[in-house]
């Protein structure tokens, strides 16, 4: 075996010759022992992708032909050992998102300083002395978790099917995820959502900003509500079709007394209708397991209607949730927020919920530790307009 | 502020208190804020119970009839509707436009607020057209308060809001009470010519 044969090699894919010609005459130096190869297209990369086995790829991105990005996209699939450095002159956002959900983590600006991509090239062909493969049966949940713990900073490439999305880790935080447009928390909670697939671990050498200030923890907790809520929601859907009218005892109350205004367009419903139906959808709320009062006021503080457990005051209730209320509005729109949609306050009993119910009354859902805060946010959203029109409110 | 005009802390507190809660936590909040403050200092007036409506009269002459000693003496129109010269308010809203030439920010949201139909304009008979400020939250649901705590002939008493008028003379009718009561609008009206605040009496069977 030559000492060459020992040798990792790297390809470098540029047009422009003087740039090929440069590369291979200042890449080699006593740090960086390689052997260069060199092509001018993209269809000539892939041929010496072929006939050598290439530790790593130095690619321009605009090429005539297969430009950088599609072959990179060649190399992921045909070779997905491979690293690959993109080469830019056109320093690019949009760009850089797709080359790294393409694959490539690492990036570097024209001109640059052959010192700047000698690091760089090292610290690629670092990871590629790393384990590779696959390993079955681990959830994504699991490997995110054990990531934090072990305090890395690299990225989770994960890729189901055509989905791909990457996590970034920096010091066992996470900081940053990408799936197709998404970006930050959003991307984060769509890669969750993945039924399967492949996991990379990558080293990054170019960490993106920060657009994650979540704990883990705290992550995969909202991520879990937010399952919760889907499957609920999907429940419901289902069950809406095996039994309509599932969830609005109201609706048949009014059926039953055959006063339903909108059926007959004639019929009054009483006001003792309307009080009962409003307590058949407060009661929607109580039947939950784990939230003990419901409670309709106005947003003066002023109770309309309550269903509670015995020991609570809904009046005083009411009346100070009004202030917690209307002092989480007054920040929102301070802040710009736009109309607030929920207030949730934890305390270590459990939660209470507050969501405005038209203009003029909001709803409190006391509830303890273990409620389904997504059954409590579907049904808010189920009934919200329902009650409205109920309390003429 | 200008020099030489003197700044009474407690009614500019007071007022710069309502502007506060009102940007805190809304104009709804802060009218039940009031409101509720209001109605708990009319739980704290004892129950009277005058043999006869002149009985009332009288003891509104004399300043011991509970509702007076909140309010100051109002003149019975006929027909128990009453008018009341001088707003309770005044002197602290006169003090503070002394100073600031202008009531402080929101309170017209406020009052707009207030003459919403709510749960408490419904339970006191009050607003509904009839408030010209903040201070009406105040002032008219504490009178209806009290009014709860006053017999007449061992009858319970209601108070109705029918009109009040703001400083700037501008006046505001409670169009739902006054139908509701059948009292004429021209007498609402007449009755805010000379005074501040109209409102009808009525002795429940």
């Amino acid at each position: 075996m030559s000492k060459n044969d020992e040798l990792k090699k790297i390809l470098i894919v540029d047009d422009e010759e003087d740039m090929i010609w440069s590369l291979q005459k200042n890449l080699k130096s006593e740090r960086l022992k390689v052997v260069v190869l060199t092509a001018s297209s993209g269809e000539e990369a892939l041929e010496v992708l072929k006939n050598n086995t290439i530790s790593l790829v130095v690619t321009d991105i605009k090429m005539p032909g297969i430009s950088g990005l599609d072959l990179l996209i060649e190399i992921k699939n045909r070779y997905p050992y491979t690293s690959v450095i993109i080469m830019t002159a056109f320093p690019s956002n949009e760009y850089k998102k797709e080359a790294i959900l393409r694959g490539s983590l690492h990036f570097i600006e024209k001109p640059f300083d052959i010192n700047q991509l000698r690091d760089m090239i090292a610290y690629a062909l670092k990871e590629d002395n790393l384990f590779k493969g696959t390993v079955a049966g681990v959830g994504l949940t699991d490997v995110i978790q054990i990531k934090c713990l072990s305090r890395v900073t690299s990225a989770l490439r994960v890729k189901e099917d055509d989905k791909i999305g990457i996590i970034y880790f920096q010091d066992g935080r996470i900081i940053h995820a990408i799936c197709k447009e998404m970006e930050g928390e959003e991307a984060f909670y769509s890669i969750l959502n993945f039924k399967g697939g492949m996991l990379d671990s990558l080293n990054v050498s170019d960490m993106p900003g920060q657009t994650i200030n979540k704990p883990v923890e705290a992550l995969l907790m909202e991520w879990a509500r937010r399952s919760d809520e889907a499957n609920n929601q999907e429940e419901e859907t289902e069950l809406e079709q095996l039994a309509p009218g599932f969830g609005r005892v109201a609706d048949q109350n009014i059926n039953s007394g055959g006063t339903n205004q909108s059926a007959t367009g004639t019929a009054n419903v009483t006001e003792e209708d309307d009080m009962a139906e409003l307590k058949d959808v407060l009661t929607e709320f109580t039947n939950i397991p784990g939230v003990n009062t419901a409670c309709l006021v106005g947003r003066d503080g002023f109770l309309l209607d309550s269903i509670a457990i015995s020991g609570i005051d809904t009046e005083m209730i009411g009346a100070i949730a009004s202030s917690g209320f209307g002092a989480s509005e007054s920040m929102g729109r301070q802040l710009e927020k736009g109309q607030m949609s929920m207030s949730m306050i934890e305390y270590a009993g459990g939660p209470v919920m507050l969501s405005p119910i038209g203009d003029e009354a909001f709803l409190v859902i006391v509830a303890e530790k273990e409620a389904n805060l997504g059954m409590i946010r579907l049904k808010i959203k189920k009934h919200a307009k329902q009650i409205a029109e109920t309390a003429a409110i | 502020m200008s020099d030489g005009k003197m700044l009474d802390i407690a009614h500019i507190s007071f007022l710069d208190m309502i502007k506060v809660m009102i940007t805190m936590s809304g104009a709804a909040s802060a009218k039940g804020t009031l409101i509720r403050n209001a109605i708990s200092t009319a739980e704290s007036i004892h129950e009277t119970d005058y043999a006869t409506f002149e009985d009332f009269l009288a003891a509104i002459e004399n300043s011991t009839n509970p509702i007076t000693q909140v309010e100051g003496k109002a003149s019975h129109q006929g027909e128990f509707v009453f008018g009341l010269a001088a707003c309770p308010f005044a002197p602290s809203i006169g003090n503070y436009m002394q100073v600031f030439e202008k009531l402080p920010d929101g309170y017209a949201d406020f009052t707009a607020e207030f003459n919403k139909p709510s749960k408490v304009t419904e339970m006191y008979r009050v607003g509904e057209g009839a408030g010209v400020s903040p201070f009406c939250s105040v002032h008219q649901p504490m009178r209806s308060a009290i009014a709860d705590k006053i017999k007449i002939g061992g009858k319970k008493i209601k108070i109705y809001q029918l009109g009040c008028k703001a400083g700037s003379g501008k006046k505001g009718f409670a169009d739902r009470w006054i139908e509701e009561t059948g009292v004429s609008r021209d007498i609402v009206d007449k009755t805010l010519d000379n005074h501040m605040c109209c409102y009808l009496l009525k002795i429940e069977e």
